[in-house]
């Protein structure tokens, strides 16, 4: 075994476990070459100090938690988002039949004059929300 | 155990809760350390977890079975962890500077040394052999979260040792 196959053994030996047979040649190797046995102990050294130094944090507590909470707030919004529509269609439609109900014009007219207007009040207030999403 | 191959089948049956309740957790810690890898602070890397998972959870109803399920997370993972990056650059300092324990960077010279030589590392060398700590020393997580083949990752790992052996020899 040369040098270079001693470090290359080196390197794998801490991936994978050697053969009892190429261990025995790299520690021949490593007893007789002290270039090699100082390279093996620095491999040893930083593989310490890594071990040391690169600590995997943990989740706290609260992940799981907090992780639900969000996904329970994503899910609200289906239900806010189309509600305020539908309110508003269901008042304008009640107005407009109770408009065309009592005011003393022609019904047709009432109809037109009030889905015309709600219609008007509808894009007003979208525009109206999306230059506040906006901002 | 859980596999990948039981959350493919959930899925394959729409049933999201369960399969997100397996991703979650299998997966969480490994997100997490995925995370703290690339953005260096906990606090931080926690919640960019969240975020990735709550990804997970509203594209859990798209998921076409093309990639493993841990393959299409670790990729929601990094673009995420990257994309978190990209707008918070300016708060990011030298790599492994947020000890989660002021005690720990206080009482550890030794490790000032090694991550100085870290530092000294191309990005890729480096990175694999952070996560390649950080994960258990698992060659084949490492090389599932990289999308990369375990060979690859080997050969960045030797190349990082042996740099490094270098380098505290010299």
């Amino acid at each position: 075994m040369d040098c270079e196959d001693a470090k290359g053994k080196l390197l794998e030996s801490y991936d994978s476990a050697l053969s009892g047979d190429t261990k025995r040649q790299l520690e021949t190797h490593l007893t007789a070459c002290s270039n090699c046995a100082r390279f093996a102990a620095a491999l040893n050294k930083i593989d310490t100090q890594l071990k040391g130094a690169i600590v995997a944090p943990r989740l706290s507590r609260a992940f799981r938690a907090g992780l639900r909470a969000r996904i329970d707030r994503q899910r609200r919004p289906v239900w806010a988002h189309w509600l305020p529509d539908a309110a508003y269609l269901a008042g304008s439609g009640a107005a407009i039949i109770c408009c065309a109900l009592l005011l003393p014009f022609p019904v047709l007219s009432v109809l037109w004059a009030g889905v015309l207007t709600a219609t008007t009040g509808y894009s007003f207030q979208t525009l109206l929300l999306s230059s506040v999403e906006d901002l | 155990m859980m596999k990948d191959e039981d959350v493919a089948e959930l899925l394959r049956r729409r049933q999201f809760e369960g399969a997100f309740g397996l991703l979650l957790d299998r997966y969480q810690d490994r997100v997490f350390r995925l995370a703290f890898s690339i953005l260096k602070e906990a606090g931080r890397a926690e919640e960019v977890t969240q975020d990735v998972f709550l990804k997970l959870w509203e594209a859990l109803p798209f998921y076409d079975g093309r990639a493993a399920p841990a393959t299409w997370l670790y990729t929601i993972a990094r673009n995420t962890c990257f994309s978190t990056l990209r707008r918070e650059s300016y708060r990011m300092t030298a790599p492994m500077e947020g000890c989660v324990e002021p005690s720990q960077c206080e009482t550890a010279p030794r490790q000032a040394e090694i991550r100085q030589l870290l530092e000294r590392l191309p990005a890729t060398q480096r990175e694999v052999i952070t996560l390649f700590y950080l994960q258990d020393q698992s060659i084949e997580d490492v090389a599932q979260m990289l999308d990369l083949p375990e060979g690859t990752v080997k050969s960045h790992l030797h190349r990082a040792r042996r740099a490094l052996a270098e380098m505290m020899r010299s």
